[in-house]
């Protein structure tokens, strides 16, 4: 009985594998199961099936991206969305890879970070004819309109905007009588007043692993000030890179001072998730984020023991800053274009994107819509106020047309944690970074 | 005497040491699921929480489809490795009985793909299986799985294949049963310890799989329990609540599977074990 | 005679075609991309540039560090896991009420996988959260939290000493079943001849297992070797690099850099020592017989 059962499933196996050979064999595909194609029906009443991809994937994300493209099909019967959610970690590589392989893709999320190499590899479709039949166009902010742009076109259409700001213990710094730090040099004095290993409380949430090179770029600009060029933000007016100054020095000095002697030692490894869990665990009393963080900071915070300000200044008393983004981009093999830009509008419009940004903790890209109570209140209210003080706080395009862009953060990271672990002198390091940007400008000539 | 007691206590001693260290990692995980968000990143930590929640739980299977999860890699995990054992049987039983020209050369082939790091044919694979439309079909994770457990089940079924005497099917042959029948109805019933902690050893592998199910599933309905517990893992924190629970819901049946069949694997490889 | 011949083909072609197709054409396909400047970012660049890839692998202060990584880690994961497991199955060789449950309970570690334990420990090795710390600090053992995972002298201890959690089970399920298909007579005879259980362990016991013994290192070696998940969960190669072993580094140049090129190359390089270990360590131990368990 029982090896008439084994010899069942045994032929149950053989006969899938040697069907499975077969196919391998003859080397075109079998039956093609779950792929979105368009049921090649007759006529007006066909449905398409668009493929839609997230990168800043999390579970809270997909749930909202769901909803709304609920609503999209509900407006548009004879379109279907399929989402497709790869964890946030590997997301990127197979959004690459399935670009690289041609998969039937029409809708992809594009990074500030990766565009430029999307564009290089010829996957996006340029925006502008699209955008310029759009109605709700005119009320993107230009800041969102130049995140989305690489090489003079636009590629996508983002879907919130990204700037730093200074979150901290308000609790904290009411118990000791500091005031919220304006500049570099008082936020470190004041990170090392509240440290305190022996109680595990430190001043600073340091990052030092992946991502590791925001703190110190923005240091670096705001010591050099107005020298930078703000079109070029790595690289001064004068066209040597901002790393190469006596400004560059003092401002990473002070950097290395806030790790040693302000900072847990662990965070020499951190990234934004180990940066932030130990903001909201009651470690650190200082933390430099995008606000989609804000989600997690009210969820897991007691209501007024945290606050926001606005980013620190350098000596010089102005500060630079830029706002990233991520959005929705076309892929240029995508067989459904005009339905792929419908549904790339309508998750783009006033409404939905309002909805997003309040969901998912970004700033909203149409001016009409930051305007709306939530944006003007509460932790999102010092975003506004720089973008107010275009003095004090100068606006400048990040680098994302260089190919190296990719590569400068794993460099600064290594490179960054000899220095903090004291493995290399604060002059080598600069020089590193130094020659790095100095041969990723040659490359672009 | 009083050595043998020396000895019996120094032994139970070493036992619990080793029990403590290798369950109290577990012991953590079922702790940190039983919390409440709030108490997981609060001072001091509680090694008994203070109070048992199963919001934990509750929350992976409302924000994702835990249950579904749970069921694709199940099938595809007990499917890929009944696959592999019906394949491997008939690969190993051949290596073991016969010699003929190329066998060395084979069985050299089976043993090296247990060096071949993986990550080398990622790409190459992604685009023969785009070739073969196979993409985001569950058939790709059953083909992957199958053929990378293929090697390895191969050699060890075939050990277990040299210690039965050959004899045994010799004479079902005499009494009119075919190769492969005699194969079915004498040899495998003796070998079904083998077999067993064979299957274990092809299922656990596949349960566990991440890149494979990362990179070739992009539906939902599809997708295997390590890459939802893989999007725990987010932009600003490693979501621990969610993690311990689905680590513990992930765990489970592997551990009941190994709890009931121990038994077998140690049986079935000491029948290994045994010099023909 | 043929009747034979075609029993043994069919036998053998379901496997045989299967890794044909899916593990020897796509792995041959990648070795040449080692060949070639293959990077995702820029793929009207792809072009064959000889052994640039592998020169740049030696030239890399990365990868000869983690060349040294993978010795260290390979080494004395082995070692330990071996040793732990051993003792673990010479205890465990006579029967008490309740071994099954007990086995259960110490084994289970075997049918995790590298991903998820290397999270777990990163949970548990967490500087500020973590529980190793916290019982460290209990038992007055430290003043400070140590950052096991942040400063590079410890990082290498903690991704060995979970690695070695994880690894002891699999050499004490297999060695127990060796010592448990040991002759009772062999024993016997040793007892008659006036031997205590130190010359029975060596005259006796080990020689029995050796066949086992070389089998299990020598496959465990080349998955230790092969597998970077537990050190993708627990560290990512961090920090400054220092826990990076060559698979792990492999793979950091797929997944964020998309240098196919190098990345294959490093595998190359990885499949060549693997190669040569193999054969090296068979000539000395004079086994013949891989893979007899």
């Amino acid at each position: 009985m029982k090896a008439l059962k084994i010899k069942k499933s045994m032929q149950v196996a053989v006969s899938t594998v040697a069907v499975a050979s077969l196919i391998a064999a003859c080397g075109n595909g079998g039956e093609s199961t779950g792929t979105g194609s368009n049921g090649s029906g007759s006529g007006g009443g066909e449905t398409v099936t668009l493929r839609m991809i997230e990168s800043l994937t999390n579970p809270d994300r997909t749930a909202m991206l769901n909803t709304m493209i609920d609503k999209f099909e509900e407006e548009n019967p004879n379109i279907k969305v399929e989402l497709i959610s790869p964890p946030f970690e590997q997301a990127d590589t197979k959004i690459r890879t399935m670009l690289a392989a041609k998969q039937e893709l029409d809708v992809l999320e594009s990074r500030d970070l990766n565009v430029a190499e999307f564009v290089n590899n010829g996957y996006l479709e340029p925006l502008d004819d699209y955008a310029a039949k759009w109605s709700d166009f005119e009320t993107v902010t230009s800041v969102a309109r130049a995140v989305g742009t690489t090489q003079e076109k636009l590629y996508f259409i983002s879907n919130g905007m990204y700037q730093r700001q200074m979150f901290y213990r308000a609790d904290w710094l009411k118990e000791k009588g500091i005031e919220v730090p304006k500049t570099y040099e008082e936020l470190v004095n004041a990170a090392v007043a509240l440290t305190d290993p022996a109680n595990n409380r430190y001043g600073f949430s340091f990052r030092g692993g992946p991502g590791s090179n925001s703190v110190p770029d923005t240091m670096v600009r705001d010591y050099n000030a107005d020298n930078v060029d703000l079109t070029d933000p790595n690289f001064l007016k004068s066209g040597a890179t901002i790393f190469s100054t006596p400004e560059a020095k003092a401002a990473i000095e002070l950097y290395v001072k806030l790790y040693k002697e302000a900072s847990p030692p662990d965070s020499v490894n951190w990234g934004f998730q180990e940066q932030v869990q130990a903001f909201t665990s009651g470690v650190t009393a200082f933390l430099l984020q995008d606000p989609d963080v804000i989600a997690s900071l009210q969820n897991d915070m007691e209501e007024g023991t945290w606050s926001s300000a606005m980013m620190p200044v350098g000596p010089a008393g102005k500060a630079l800053i830029s706002a990233g983004g991520a959005g929705w981009s076309l892929a240029s093999h995508s067989k459904h274009k005009e339905e792929a830009w419908k549904l790339i509008a309508f998750l783009s419009n006033p409404e939905q994107n309002t909805i997003f940004s309040k969901g998912y903790g970004t700033i909203p890209i149409h001016s009409t819509a930051v305007e709306d109570e939530f944006f003007q209140s509460g932790p999102y209210k010092t975003l506004i106020e720089m973008t107010n003080l275009p003095e004090t706080y100068l606006n400048f395009k990040a680098t994302v047309d260089y190919p190296a862009n990719g590569q400068w953060g794993t460099l600064n990271m290594e490179t960054g944690q000899r220095m903090l672990l004291g493995q290399a002198t604060v002059e080598d390091t600069l020089k590193e970074w130094d020659n790095f940007w100095t041969k990723a400008k040659e490359a672009v000539k | 005497m009083t050595k043998t007691r020396v000895l019996l206590s120094l032994k139970v001693l070493y036992l619990s040491l080793h029990l403590i260290l290798m369950v109290f990692p577990l012991y953590w995980i079922v702790m940190t699921s039983l919390k409440p968000k709030k108490d997981i990143f609060s001072f001091p930590l509680h090694y008994w929480p203070q109070q048992f929640t199963l919001e934990n739980y509750i929350n992976i299977f409302k924000i994702s489809k835990f249950h579904v999860y749970i069921g694709n890699s199940l099938l595809v995990s007990v499917l890929s490795a009944v696959i592999v054992i019906a394949i491997s049987i008939l690969s190993a039983y051949v290596m073991a009985r016969f010699t003929f020209r190329g066998h060395k050369q084979i069985m050299m082939a089976f043993f090296s793909t247990q060096m071949l790091p993986g990550f080398v044919s990622l790409a190459p694979l992604y685009l023969l299986l785009a070739e073969l439309d196979l993409i985001n079909t569950r058939f790709s994770l059953l083909i992957l799985y199958t053929v990378g457990l293929i090697p390895f089940s191969t050699i060890m079924l075939r050990g277990f294949f040299q210690r039965i005497p050959s004899s045994l099917e010799e004479a079902a042959m005499i009494d009119g049963c075919s190769r492969l029948g005699s194969l079915y109805r004498v040899i495998l019933p003796v070998m079904l310890p083998g077999i067993a902690s064979t299957f274990i050893f092809a299922f656990v592998q596949n349960w566990n799989e991440l890149f494979a199910a990362v990179m070739f599933i992009d539906s939902e309905s599809m997708k295997t329990l390590p890459v939802a517990m893989n999007s725990f893992i987010m932009k600003f924190d490693v979501d621990w609540g969610a993690m311990s629970a689905g680590t513990v819901l992930s765990v489970i049946p592997t551990v009941i599977l190994f709890a009931f069949a121990q038994r077998y694997i140690v049986e079935g490889l000491t029948q290994g074990a045994e010099k023909g | 005679m043929t009747k034979q011949r075609t029993f043994i083909l069919f036998s053998l072609l379901p496997a045989l075609l299967l890794l044909a197709v899916f593990t020897f054409y796509p792995f041959f396909r990648g070795v040449v991309m080692a060949f070639q400047n293959y990077v995702l970012f820029d793929l009207t660049n792809v072009r064959f540039i000889g052994f640039q890839n592998f020169e740049n692998a030696f030239n890399d202060p990365k990868f000869l560090y983690a060349l040294r990584n993978s010795a260290i880690w390979v080494v004395s994961s082995l070692t330990l896991q071996f040793l732990i497991g051993l003792s673990l199955a010479l205890v465990l060789r006579r029967g008490f009420r309740g071994r099954g449950v007990y086995q259960g309970f110490v084994f289970y570690s075997w049918a995790l996988s590298g991903f998820l334990i290397g999270l777990i420990w990163k949970w548990m090795f967490n500087s500020q959260m973590g529980v190793v710390n916290d019982l460290l600090m209990r038992a007055g053992l430290i003043e400070q939290r140590i950052g096991f995972l942040s400063d590079p002298n410890w990082a290498m201890v903690s991704v060995i000493v979970a690695n070695v959690w994880y690894g002891i089970a699999f050499f004490a399920i297999m060695l127990l079943a060796a010592l448990q298909s040991v002759p009772a007579e062999l024993y016997e005879a040793a007892g008659m001849d006036g031997a205590g259980a130190i010359r029975k362990f060596f005259s006796v016991t080990l020689p029995y297992i050796v066949p086992t013994i070389i089998a299990t290192t020598l496959l465990r070696a080349i998955w230790i070797f092969n597998d970077p998940s537990l050190i993708y969960g627990l560290t990512n190669g961090g920090p400054a690099g220092s826990t990076h072993i060559l698979s792990s580094l492999m793979m950091e140049k797929i997944l964020s850099g998309g240098d196919y090129g190098s990345a294959s190359a490093i595998g190359v390089i990885m499949l060549a020592m693997l190669m040569l270990y193999t054969v090296f360590y068979l000539f000395v131990t004079k086994s013949e017989k891989v893979g007899d368990f």
